[in-house]
């Protein structure tokens, strides 16, 4: 197909005009392809969660690889100067005993509080606890790799948080692997609220790790630096008070802040069940991936 | 031939690899494999390997592979990047062609149109990679896709320089 003409060769014409039409056949199965996986995202979802099958536990394999290497660097770095470095631990220890004691009774006066006006305790349990081991990092689109999937109990829509805040929600599912929607994608909304305060607030990804933060209600802005974004748990795909990030600079209608949670660096994250399963359900009929 | 006859004298046994026709595509799938890599990017600024691979084969020879093959490697590449499942079979089959069409029409080639060429690629490349996020629901500014354009852009070379040494290799020079 690569010279106009390729003689006189009957045969050799033919060939030519078949591989062209071939060609062309390939780019509209493409096309409808992708038509069909933009309307009705959950079409492919057993082949790309296969896919995931292959891809996930190589990434796992390669992520304990790199993170014995990064422990050994640093775990030399921490023998450097060790004396100093317990001394401080120490002293930091015996506070957080006293913040620990404090925070017992507080949360023995939170019970009986809770207790007195009837509250119905809600118990979060987890569904399963992986690493990130990989992520998309060629497209617009913020994804992540996380090294557990439909065989430890992992299903689409799931949210998924680390200790130190929300990271995303589930959107494919392997047996073995699954991907996860970043908070930081463009199409990741997050219904939030100020922990100063509790103003409600918008949450929506920039695609460059950072995410977008609007107030609700138009008017002044409410946000100043430093400012901890949690979830309000409205909508009911994310379960409430989980902290999302740190506000970081203002602009004219809100304020860009960091995801607390930061994938590169978040070594495990826990899946956990859809707070409330039937807006989940909704949701992942609606739009996907 | 004289180029035969000036290039340094080949050993005996010396030659194509037995699977030599194989290699070209076995590289773009690799490529798209590189997806697995341990790496959690936060800006997305790597380039599109496999297509980068792809188009180097592409641009060093009229036919490393069938035309057509590049819509199931494009199919895997869907599959490992975990871009909606068609954006690549479509996109690759139409760089094939693409590039068909424009070898009927350049008169000679050096390396600088190659690299234009290429530039031009990459960049309808991200720019549908951010329509299609667009239809999703991700819409961004295209402000932000300019640094990986430019960075797969400049990553080309390299990616051109590998692929030629693959291809001595798998020919045997």
């Amino acid at each position: 197909m690569a010279t106009a003409r390729p003689g006189w060769s009957r045969r050799a014409q033919y060939g030519l005009f078949f591989s062209f039409l071939a060609v062309i056949a390939g780019i509209l199965v493409g096309l409808f392809l992708l038509a069909l996986s933009l309307i009705a995202p959950q079409s492919f979802q057993s082949v790309r969660g296969a896919a995931l099958d292959i891809t996930g536990p190589v990434a796992a394999a390669l992520h304990e690889v790199t993170a014995t290497g990064e422990g050994l660097i640093s775990g030399a770095g921490n023998y450097w100067d060790a004396a100093s470095q317990n001394a401080e631990l120490k002293r930091e220890n015996k506070a957080m005993l006293q913040r620990m004691v404090e925070a017992k009774a507080i949360f023995q006066e939170n019970q009986q509080l809770k207790a007195t006006l009837q509250l119905r305790e809600q118990t979060r349990d987890t569904v399963a606890v992986g690493r990130i081991v990989g992520s998309s990092f060629t497209s617009p689109r913020r994804f992540a790799i996380l090294s557990v999937g439909g065989s430890d109990g992992v299903r689409v829509g799931m949210p998924v948080r680390s200790p130190n805040g929300l990271v995303g929600r589930i959107i494919d599912v392997g047996s073995l692997a699954s991907r996860v929607l970043l908070v930081s994608d463009r199409a990741n909304i997050v219904p939030a609220r100020l922990l100063r305060g509790g103003i409600p607030v918008i949450v929506q990804g920039r695609g460059d790790g950072t995410i977008d933060v609007r107030p609700l209600e138009v008017g002044r802005n409410p946000f100043k630096r430093g400012d901890i974004i949690i979830t309000s748990g409205t909508g009911g795909l994310y379960p409430p008070l989980v902290a999302i990030g740190r506000v970081v600079k203002l602009n004219d209608d809100g304020a860009i802040a960091l995801p607390l949670a930061d994938p590169s660096t978040t070594s495990f994250a826990i899946v956990e069940p859809p707070f409330e399963p039937t807006a989940v359900a909704a949701e992942s009929s609606a739009n996907g991936p | 031939m004289v180029r035969d006859a000036l290039s340094p004298p080949r050993r005996i046994g010396q030659g194509p690899t037995p699977w030599s026709a194989y290699v070209p595509p076995a590289t773009v799938v690799g490529a798209s494999l590189l997806a697995a890599l341990p790496i959690v990017s936060t800006s997305g600024w790597y380039p599109d390997f496999g297509f980068l691979v792809l188009i180097a084969w592409r641009l060093l020879r009229a036919d490393p592979w069938p035309a057509w093959w590049a819509a199931p490697l494009g199919l895997a590449n869907d599959l490992f990047t975990g871009y909606p499942i068609g954006f690549s079979i479509a996109l690759w089959s139409a760089t094939m062609l693409a590039l068909d069409l424009i070898d009927r029409r350049t008169m000679w080639r050096d390396y600088w149109i190659e690299w234009v060429l290429a530039a031009v690629l990459i960049t309808v490349d991200e720019w549908l990679q951010w329509r299609v996020a667009g239809v999703v629901g991700a819409d961004l500014p295209f402000v932000k896709m300019i640094p990986p354009v430019v960075i797969s852009i400049f990553a080309f070379p390299l990616v051109a320089w590998l692929v030629s040494r693959i291809d001595a290799w798998r020919l045997g020079r």
